[in-house]
């Protein structure tokens, strides 16, 4: 298993050689994210007694027990270091960093599952929090160089609160998980693990009658710790510190660590036999993809991605598709019409739509002119309502119609005027905001025209802004009722009436073949509305 | 009619675009402004309804002082000062009468201009123009369908449809096909000797300016260097008009 991901690095580093581009690149960002993916993602499981006790521990965690490993990051800076002088040397150091990690790495993961004790590393998970705070303001110093008096201190200044405030009890109270959240393995005492195993066989007797009282199969004797039953440690001993560490558990860290391998190893196979295939700039765009790949890892184990669980749900869309065709049109004998339905709760659908768009552009229509920097910036009034609008089109954009209509269901009720007013609400500040920017780039030529013929301001805004904005008011408004009607669809399921409840009242009650009626509705209103608006839109400007 | 004294412009960012100019103007006469680019005509020209606030200096225009009128006096005293741009300026989803109207805006309340309820007579006055610059016909017609030269010609007669007793136009014929240059000054001087109305035109060709204007104001570096009738523009003056290098293109 363990080799599968490394043969995957190796033929990703082999396609990616095919395309004509720099292989170092590739090289340096394998490198890179060894060197990051060892001390930041978890290697394998260890577990404990209660499934709250399970670990899982990081490559650097584990060197005290295992410093074999140490050679992965190593091997990977020395391969890092010689992709520096380019050419031959760089792909053999491609070779030897990918050899050489494979092999410590491969013969951790082979191991037996072992005894290990924890030693908890007070402080390093809030260092790295406070430092995470700190490094946007460093960076800030470092661009605006002139301005380093202020950011510098402040940003040192912010790590250092972060961290001591992150540190104290009163922290730990608030961030639970932070205190002591990393812990070094270290080796179990030798004789630990024999006595564990000794312990376990003399308790079994007594263990075996308890499970047979609760109906559960007895257990046998176990030569070694891997045997133990159920990969859980006893109660006591997990209380002592002790976990059962079990290198077969692969975490995420080891697959990371082994298609880095992998890429490491078949970029250095390239440039032993290709040494041109380098750039000057290898070191940023390696660092670059080392960066989206080290970041994708752990975004696909925090959304637990198993294609294993479609593959046990396909069943389940079979089915499906089976109960939902052909679809229930009307069965007048039980005095059930979905098809009617479907056609009513779609139109309810568009009328929300309709109605939280038109709200929403006649609160944006004023407000945006407000909103538009050219307008305001003469008059101290004026700006201070500028930057009052700014503001708040910015804070309701942050809140999506979906919790606008949340909370509003729980004030108003259930229905469609909570789904209009959430929609309208959130809409205002979209639409603002596109409306400001049209106001700021109009064509300032007949704005002076019209000053120059002895107009009054609120005449110029008549005549020589709106004739200009108002076509593109119009076209952003259609736009943003393409997209309300969307939104409108999904209202439904909080309650806000219309199709989509209508849907989620189907799928509930299992009538999937009244579902699917409401399904292709959408599909065709929604193609209508996006063709019939960007006709009507291509038409305006 | 027009008189300006040490006139001075700075802009904010340090830029001296005058320097105490100090001209004055009878009624009626027909005045081109020469120089280089960037010695200051346009800016001479827009202080003088202060589509640019002068920095120093005064500027009086038929016995009132410009440069001290609040917002709403200054927005009376536009409506009489008609003011053509190089660009035209115009409204451009806008029909060619509705453009035209624009110049009757200062003599309605701002609640009817909003509205667009202009007076019959205001209609009148714009149809006329517009027949005087020889577009009747295109009354209707978006501003957006016709040619540069028609534009400017709508231009013009949003600017007449003021009724002004001062011109101002800027360039109006340098972004045209030269051979409308007639067509633009000729219009302008009809005008001026028909109604006695004050015309001033910046011109970048010496040519035309000594073929239309009665006199000549000629700026360098945003100092006035020449003011006098057309027939005193020897070439000795001229060569001193465009001397200097074109650094400020
Ligand atoms: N808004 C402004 N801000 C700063 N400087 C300006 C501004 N407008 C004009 N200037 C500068 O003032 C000087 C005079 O400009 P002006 O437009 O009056 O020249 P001009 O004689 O009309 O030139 P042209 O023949 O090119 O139109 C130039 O140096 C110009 O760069
Ligand atoms: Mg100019």
């Amino acid at each position: 298993m363990s080799l599968a991901f490394f043969a995957a690095g190796l033929s990703l580093a082999g396609l990616l050689g095919l395309g004509r581009g720099s292989v170092r690149r590739y090289l340096v960002a394998a490198a890179l994210g060894i060197l990051v993916a060892s001390p930041a993602f978890p290697l394998v499981g260890a577990v404990g007694y209660l499934s709250r006790e399970a670990l899982e521990p990081t490559l650097a965690a584990l060197l005290p027990a295992y410093p074999l490993l140490a050679l992965v990051p190593l091997a990977a800076a020395l391969a890092l270091a010689l992709a520096h002088f380019g050419g031959r040397v760089a792909g053999l150091g491609g070779l030897l960093g990918g050899g050489l990690g494979l092999f410590a790495l491969l013969s951790f993961l082979d191991g037996h599952a072992h005894l290990v004790k924890l030693r908890p590393v007070p402080g390093l998970m809030e260092g790295v929090a406070a430092l995470a705070l700190a490094i946007p303001f460093l960076a800030l110093a470092w661009g605006q160089r002139k301005r380093a008096w202020l950011w510098l201190p402040l940003g040192v200044a912010l790590g250092f609160g972060a961290f001591s405030w992150l540190n104290s009890p009163t922290g730990h109270t608030y961030f639970p998980r932070m205190g002591a959240y990393y812990k070094l393995v270290l080796p179990a005492e030798p004789g630990a693990e024999e006595a564990l195993v000794q312990a376990f066989n003399q308790g079994l007797e007594e263990l075996n009658r308890v499970r047979q009282e609760i109906g559960l199969p007895p257990l046998k004797p176990i030569q070694d710790l891997s045997g133990l039953g159920e990969g859980r440690l006893p109660q006591e001993v997990a209380q002592a510190g002790y976990r059962l560490l079990q290198p077969a558990a692969l975490r995420y860290g080891a697959v990371a660590l082994l298609l880095f391998l992998g890429v490491l190893f078949g970029a250095g196979l390239w440039l032993v036999f290709r040494p041109g295939l380098e750039e000057p700039g290898d070191l940023r765009q390696g660092g670059v993809m080392a960066a989206v790949a080290l970041s994708i890892f752990p975004a696909f184990d925090a959304t637990e991605f198993d294609l294993g669980k479609l593959v046990k749900g396909w069943p389940f869309l079979v089915n499906f598709l089976d109960r939902a065709w052909p679809p229930n049109l009307a069965q007048p004998q039980h005095d059930i019409y979905p098809l009617q339905s479907v056609a009513s709760e779609m139109l309810l659908t568009v009328e929300i739509a309709l109605v939280g768009t038109l709200l929403a552009a006649l609160f944006a229509l004023p407000t945006s002119f407000l909103a538009a920097r050219n307008l305001t910036f003469k008059n101290p009034v004026l700006r201070l309502l500028f930057y009052l609008m700014r503001g708040f089109y910015n804070v309701d954009r942050g809140v999506d119609t979906l919790i606008l209509a949340l909370i509003l269901v729980a004030a108003v009720g259930l229905g469609p005027f909570a789904g209009v007013l959430a929609m309208a609400i959130h809409s205002i500040a979209d639409l603002g905001k596109l409306y400001s920017e049209a106001i700021e780039n109009v064509d300032k030529g007949p704005i002076e025209a019209l000053e120059s013929v002895g107009a009054s301001g609120s005449n110029v805004l008549r005549w020589a802004i709106l004739p200009q904005v108002l076509p593109l008011f119009v076209s952003y408004t259609l736009y943003r009722f393409e997209i309300n009607f969307r939104v409108s669809i999904v209202l439904g399921l909080v309650g806000a009436g219309g199709i989509g409840f209508f849907i989620k009242g189907a799928m509930d009650a299992g009538h999937y073949d009244q579902m699917v009626i409401g399904i292709i509705a959408i599909v065709l209103v929604v193609n209508l509305i996006d063709f019939a608006s960007s006709w009507l839109r291509s038409r305006l400007v | 009619m027009i008189e300006v004294r040490n006139l001075s412009k700075v802009f904010p960012d340090g830029t001296q675009a005058l320097s105490g100019a100090s001209v004055s103007i009878p009624k009626g006469d027909f005045v081109a402004i020469i120089g280089l680019s960037g010695a200051g005509k346009s800016t001479f020209l827009r202080t003088l309804n202060r589509l640019v606030e002068p920095t120093a200096g005064e500027v009086w225009v038929g016995g009132v002082e410009v440069t001290r009128l609040s917002r709403k006096e200054l927005q009376a005293f536009r409506r009489k000062v008609g003011f053509i741009f190089q660009q035209f300026n115009l409204v451009q989803r806008l029909t060619v009468l509705d453009n035209v109207l624009h110049g009757r805006l200062g003599y309605l309340p701002t609640w009817k201009g909003l509205l667009g309820l202009y007076r019959e007579e205001d209609t009148a006055i714009a149809l006329e123009q517009i027949k005087r610059v020889g577009l009747q016909g295109k009354e209707r017609a978006r501003a957006d369908q016709l040619s540069g030269g028609q534009q400017q010609r709508v231009a013009i007669a949003r600017a007449l449809a003021q009724e002004p007793e001062l011109i101002l136009a800027d360039e109006p014929m340098a972004s045209l096909d030269p051979r409308l240059s007639d067509v633009i000054l000729g219009i302008l001087k009809e005008y001026n000797e028909e109604k006695g109305v004050t015309v001033l035109v910046n011109i970048h060709v010496l040519e035309l300016a000594r073929r239309y204007a009665r006199r000549i104001l000629a700026f360098n570096k945003g100092r006035l260097v020449f003011d006098g009738p057309v027939e005193a523009l020897t070439p000795e003056v001229e060569r001193q008009v465009y001397s200097g290098n074109l650094e400020a293109l």
